[in-house]
């Protein structure tokens, strides 16, 4: 039930784009249109899911100090941590590649359309963030895929909803300055306004 | 009628294309279509309309359907203002006027704000007068309690019609319902003015009977819910005793935002909006039955007495039946297709019930629960449309 909780409150609760504002520029950026948000979507899920249980078993079983004990008691004092970040980081891009071999080689067309924003999705902050967070928050492997599921899935929600949004926008008269990323992100605080609804519920 | 012809007609040459207040003419037609029809009508050729009812009208229908929540709204805030002072004689009409005493300055500022930046906007971006403000106008205020400072209904105003609709371009190209934004501006921002439980009641300078309490039912179960207490048991020592019965709360008089307290005035208002063909009866049906069906599910988990509040309960308290008529209804925000108002309609129900239950931050569930589901609305739109495609094709035989 837990495992299923933290899934649920990385969509609603603790939402990458609407709780935390990361990974904005592809979340605005890919929003054009609902085919290829979705395809980025869930592009996001998959990486998400992947990353976090492996950067969690890079956490336990390298990084943390006294982690390297598996090997020998000696190695107890050494604390890896400071390779925190590039270490993640490794794992993410080489995911990200993984990603784009399996979209280069089903979907073409969605291939195209992503253009540079897949690869980007290696420097994308909501994905080391959820590594980060997964760290801080001291789950276990299962808990920790939960919540690599539960905060793609929140992010791939969030990004088709806009998608959706801006489809329908095509008939609006938005004034000239305001065309493009500035009405984007007018419509990313009012759907961040409309998120607040769960924020307070205990899981 | 003359006179008025003679005198828009005496107006016509100063803003017409070219003469000196040709910036002021969407501001003349704006006005002068209140009391005579458009003077564009479809080309010889083509499509040929032939309807009086146009957006003003539309928004003319509303309004009405909104009056018996407003007049009743007035008599409320009076009725409750002598109750919690304990003024047991006062006439219907005492009680109505010291309402609207406090309900018109609202109302008044509610729309001179409103229409101010909307003639601003029309002026400048040169668009026509859009008369969804004067929906808006009268919405504003009754979802605001009745104490709420005048200043802020001022700000709420200007935000939502700002920064909900007029930066979309106007009416009809909104995403989120412009009243609900407003509302739920400054529900964020000034927390202590428009929630907890003293707000709903109007006091002014008088002091109240001892025991008075202006928290409503939904307020009592979330202390409930908190404190592991029995909701029902507390609600038995209540300062003013059959306050919460069924009945009470479906005639509305009860503490509670201006307008939405009663259900009954509610759903008169729901018969006109249906029976003219302006709401969509498919949003209020199935509003109604998303919460009830939710409340049932909460029924049967049961582990605390607020899950326990019987189903029917949460259709007649908080601001549901006002949402779901005249808020969740609005044809702008809400999904289009008639499979996706089903959908939509349903899910605000199911949302407000969660809120409203499992989070203790908000007591009433209602406002968040359509701001979310205008934010999905298009994307349920989207998926209705795509299937219906799908099925189309596959029917189709080459």
């Amino acid at each position: 039930m837990e495992v299923f909780n933290i899934a649920l409150r990385g969509i609603f609760i603790d939402n990458m784009i609407f709780a935390y504002y990361l990974g904005m520029c592809s979340f605005l950026a890919v929003s054009k249109k609902v085919e290829t948000a979705f395809g980025l979507g869930l592009a996001v899920v998959f990486v998400l899911t992947l990353t976090v249980p492996v950067n969690w078993l890079l956490q336990e079983y390298v990084l943390k100090e006294g982690a390297l004990t598996w090997i020998d008691g000696s190695f107890e004092s050494i604390d890896l941590t400071f390779l925190q970040f590039i270490m993640f980081i490794a794992v993410i891009a080489s995911m990200v590649q993984l990603v784009e071999m399996i979209i280069e080689k089903l979907s073409p067309a969605l291939y195209g359309s992503l253009g540079i924003f897949l690869p980007l999705i290696a420097v994308n902050c909501a994905i080391l963030g959820s590594s980060l967070f997964m760290v801080q928050k001291d789950y276990n492997i299962i808990e920790a895929t939960s919540y690599g599921f539960g905060s793609g899935f929140g992010f791939f929600l969030a990004i088709i909803a806009l998608a959706a949004i801006r489809e329908r926008l095509k008939y609006s008269k938005v004034p000239p300055g305001l065309k493009g990323l500035g009405i984007t992100m007018l419509i990313t605080g009012l759907m961040g306004l409309a998120f607040k609804a769960f924020i307070g519920i205990a899981l | 009628m003359k006179l008025l012809q003679n005198l828009f007609d005496s107006i016509k040459p100063h803003v017409e294309k070219g003469a000196k207040y040709e910036k002021l003419h969407t501001l003349y037609e704006g006005h002068r279509t209140i009391f005579f029809k458009p003077s564009l009508t479809t080309g010889p050729t083509g499509v040929q309309v032939k309807d009086a009812a146009d957006l003003k009208r539309v928004m003319f229908t509303v309004i009405i359907a909104l009056i018996p929540c407003l007049l009743f709204g007035m008599w409320n805030v009076g009725h409750q203002h002598f109750l919690a002072t304990g003024v047991v004689d006062a006439t219907f009409l005492s009680k109505f006027l010291l309402g609207a005493g406090q309900v018109l300055p609202i109302l008044i500022v509610s729309y001179g704000v409103g229409l101010g930046v909307e003639f601003a906007f029309c002026v400048i971006r040169n668009h026509p007068i859009e008369e969804g403000f004067l929906v808006t106008g009268i919405l504003i205020p009754l979802v605001m309690p009745a104490t709420i400072p005048l200043w802020q209904v001022a700000m709420a105003t200007v935000f939502g019609v700002i920064i909900a609709k007029e930066v979309f371009g106007g009416t009809g190209m909104n995403i989120l319902n412009v009243a609900m934004t407003s509302r739920a501006f400054l529900y964020f921002a000034y927390p202590s003015q428009i929630s907890g439980d003293m707000v709903w009641t109007y006091l002014g300078d008088q002091v109240a009977v001892d025991g008075f309490s202006g928290a409503t039912l939904l307020s009592y179960g979330s202390a409930a819910a908190a404190n592991g207490t029995e909701m029902m048991a507390g609600l038995g020592g209540h300062w003013y005793a059959g306050m919460f019965d069924f009945w009470n709360l479906f005639l509305g008089v009860i503490p509670g935002s201006i307008g939405e307290t009663s259900v009954l005035m509610c759903l008169i208002g729901a018969a006109i909006l249906v029976l003219t063909g302006v709401g969509s009866w498919k949003i209020i049906l199935s509003v109604f039955g998303g919460a009830w069906v939710m409340g049932m599910i909460y029924n049967l988990a049961g582990t605390n007495s607020f899950m326990l509040l019987p189903a029917h309960y949460h259709l007649v308290v908080g601001g549901l039946a006002f949402g779901a008529v005249f808020m969740a209804t609005d044809p702008v925000s809400a999904a289009q297709t008639e499979t996706g108002k089903w959908i939509y309609g349903f899910m605000i129900g199911v949302l407000t019930v969660i809120i409203r239950i499992s989070n203790p931050a908000y007591p009433e569930g209602i406002m968040l629960a359509i701001l979310f589901m205008n934010v999905f609305a298009p994307l349920i739109d989207y998926y209705v449309v795509e299937a219906h495609k799908k099925r189309r094709l596959k029917r189709a035989t080459i």
